[in-house]
């Protein structure tokens, strides 16, 4: 009798609501550990205390109302997590976190919040969805994993914080993934038609596999970071890569028919290398008094020009295939201080003789 | 029953909500607004502010309108810009004339850069009238994304792009002066604005871009002192190329296939 008693109390905290939903209204808190299974509304804001772990169960539904008290168009109900969040749908059976109105719209509700999260939270094969911020931390360690964000103001949204994203699809977003001061791996992911695709500050990246399109600011923008960029196609965005004042690599890439600039590297230390560059509407490469170099890139076939330095400083561009090894071509490839008074003079000898052999990236599907 | 109408029209006008500044007192802004907001007089943008869907703003006559520029600690944007910017997802009028146009001015500080501000982006489909409204020194003037304004009689000066005309958008842009930035005026991703009458000129590089998917009608504007008046992919567009002159090369076809 004890023994089932006990059981009982422990299985108290497991939701499983075949009908009923359940329901937080307000401000509440978990204090200790839950199981949801099935549909729960948040009506509120619930927090998960230190030390509470929350798992949610393949093909459960958390709603959020909308609550919007300063008329922002923002929607403030949330779910504020201090404890762990294990969301670890399947495949067939994901996890969904939306919007419970019945004409759901960007910033519906707040935010997936992990503020000084102590475990390695995991969200796996989950919909997050008509969010302010669909991820968002401060100080927190987290894995989003084949995990799809859309439609939200904000993909995902992070600092100080160390977080993993594999296999992720950021689409459809007013911006994709924005961080700082925080270290990221963002591997084989989807990131598309948002604003920004991807902007970091201060933090420490590393892209490969990735898929970035038709984002209507920036493909990739990063700032005083250190960023390891290979074998990712960022392409069709308004600007590829843009990197500022950052120590890089960017290799293997496919940075091809973006409207204004493949690569725009402005200040910092990069090396760009084996990349096609192609299809780009202004320049290839717009060079801003960057260190590093550019070697054996593919830069034929740009709209204006392959490269542009726009810098008082040199520029390295030595042994890439510019569409012809003719001097008086290459020449009229790239525009520097002999075109334009007060700009650094670029190194384009050693051009190949034929385009590097291209084996395009392998990348995410499109969903 | 025409009184009737009348009276009816004035009591639907007095129930509209309004928010405005006041002659005796400058007001400050920023956030996000979803009511019918106008400003005249003096209107200072403390920060960024959000016109919401169903919301408007209008900007009356003469009314000075003087940008806070975001300080240089703000690294993530709030919207789309980590600079101080106007979003518009509803509704923009400004209402300049000839005689009385509409600034925006920078509210300066030491060591502030030459781009000061975001400037002015309608998205998502938002509506509205630019008429004489004098926009400086921001990263894009007037930027549409999915949107068609009207952009009469303006002037768009020392902002980095003039105007960009993005992703499906075709705003009407007519008999402004867009000078002396980085280019003029970008037409990008099946974008097809008719400009008629525009002075682009001094700009850094691009008087006008037209990228291949999209189809501008440039109807006799004048083109002049940039580095490439027109940088055109699409060989099929109705131009008028007798005001284009004095760049450093007046027209550059881009990409492939004959002109």
């Amino acid at each position: 009798m004890k023994r089932w008693l006990i059981a009982f109390i422990l299985l108290l905290p497991a939701w499983s609501a075949a009908a009923e939903p359940l329901v937080f209204h307000g401000e509440q808190t978990l204090w200790q550990d839950a199981v949801w299974d099935g549909e729960v509304v948040i009506d509120g804001i619930l927090t998960v205390a230190p030390g509470v772990t929350l798992e949610i169960r393949p093909g459960s539904t958390v709603r959020f109302t909308r609550f919007d008290s300063n008329g922002d168009g923002i929607g403030e109900h949330e779910l504020f997590c201090q404890g762990t969040l294990r969301a670890i749908g399947t495949a067939d059976r994901p996890i969904r976190f939306t919007s419970a109105e019945p004409a759901p719209r960007r910033g519906d509700w707040g935010a997936i919040n992990m503020m000084t999260s102590e475990a390695n939270n995991l969200l796996e094969h989950s919909v997050i969805e008509y969010a302010y911020r669909g991820f968002h931390a401060h100080f927190a360690q987290a894995t989003l994993r084949d995990s799809l964000l859309r439609g939200n103001l904000r993909g995902a949204q992070f600092q100080e914080s160390r977080v993993s994203i594999e296999r992720c699809q950021l689409v459809d977003n007013s911006n994709g993934l924005q961080f700082r001061d925080s270290e990221v791996e963002l591997i084989d992911s989807h990131v598309a038609r948002n604003q920004w695709g991807v902007r970091c500050v201060y933090s420490t990246l590393t892209m490969r596999g990735c898929l970035v399109e038709e984002n209507l600011i920036n493909g990739l923008n990063a700032r005083e970071g250190t960023l390891s960029i290979t074998g990712n196609r960022i392409i069709g965005n308004r600007r590829g890569l843009y990197l500022q004042k950052c120590f890089a690599e960017a290799g293997g890439n496919d940075l091809s028919n973006n409207s204004e600039h493949g690569i725009f590297l402005e200040e910092g230390d990069v090396d760009v290398y084996d990349n096609r560059v192609t299809g780009n509407g202004r320049a290839g490469v717009r060079w801003l008094n960057a260190d590093g170099s550019l070697r054996h890139n593919a830069l034929a076939g740009n709209g204006e020009y392959a490269l542009i330095n726009d810098g008082a400083g040199p520029g390295d561009a030595r042994g890439n295939w510019w569409g012809d090894q003719a001097p008086e071509f290459v020449a009229t490839a790239v525009r520097d201080g002999r075109d334009r008074a007060g700009m650094g003079i670029v190194a384009a000898g050693d051009p190949l003789t034929q385009p590097i052999p291209w084996v395009p990236p392998t990348s995410p599907a499109a969903p | 029953m025409r009184r009737c109408a009348l009276l009816l029209l004035l009591l639907l006008a007095a129930c509209q909500p309004l928010s405005r500044s006041t002659a005796e007192g400058p007001a400050e802004y920023a956030g996000a607004y979803g009511g019918n907001l106008v400003w005249e007089g003096t209107a200072t943008m403390a920060g960024d502010v959000l016109i919401l869907e169903g919301g408007s703003l209008t900007i009356r006559a003469g009314t000075e309108v003087r940008v806070t520029p975001a300080e240089g600690t703000q690294i993530d944007p709030e919207y789309y810009s980590s600079l101080t910017e106007l979003l518009v997802r509803g509704r923009l009028v400004i209402e300049g004339t000839a005689e009385r146009p509409v600034r925006f001015t920078i509210v300066e500080r030491p060591e502030l850069e030459e781009i000061a501000w975001a400037g002015v982006t309608f998205d998502a489909g938002a509506a509205g009238t630019l008429r004489h409204a004098e926009i400086v020194r921001a990263e894009t003037g007037v930027r549409c994304i999915d949107s068609s304004p009207e952009l009469v009689g303006n002037q768009l000066r020392r902002c980095r792009y003039g105007v960009i005309s993005q992703q499906g958008s075709h705003p009407k842009i007519l008999d402004n002066r867009i000078e002396d930035g980085e280019g003029g005026v970008f037409v990008w991703r099946g974008s097809r604005p008719y400009l008629k009458g525009n002075l682009i000129s001094g700009h850094d590089e691009e008087g006008v871009f037209v990228d291949a998917d999209s189809r501008p009608w440039l109807d006799r504007n004048t083109v002049t002192g940039n580095a490439i008046g027109l940088a055109l992919y699409p060989r099929d567009l109705p131009y008028d190329e007798t005001g284009v002159s004095g760049n450093t090369e007046n027209l550059r076809w881009l990409g492939t296939g004959a002109p």
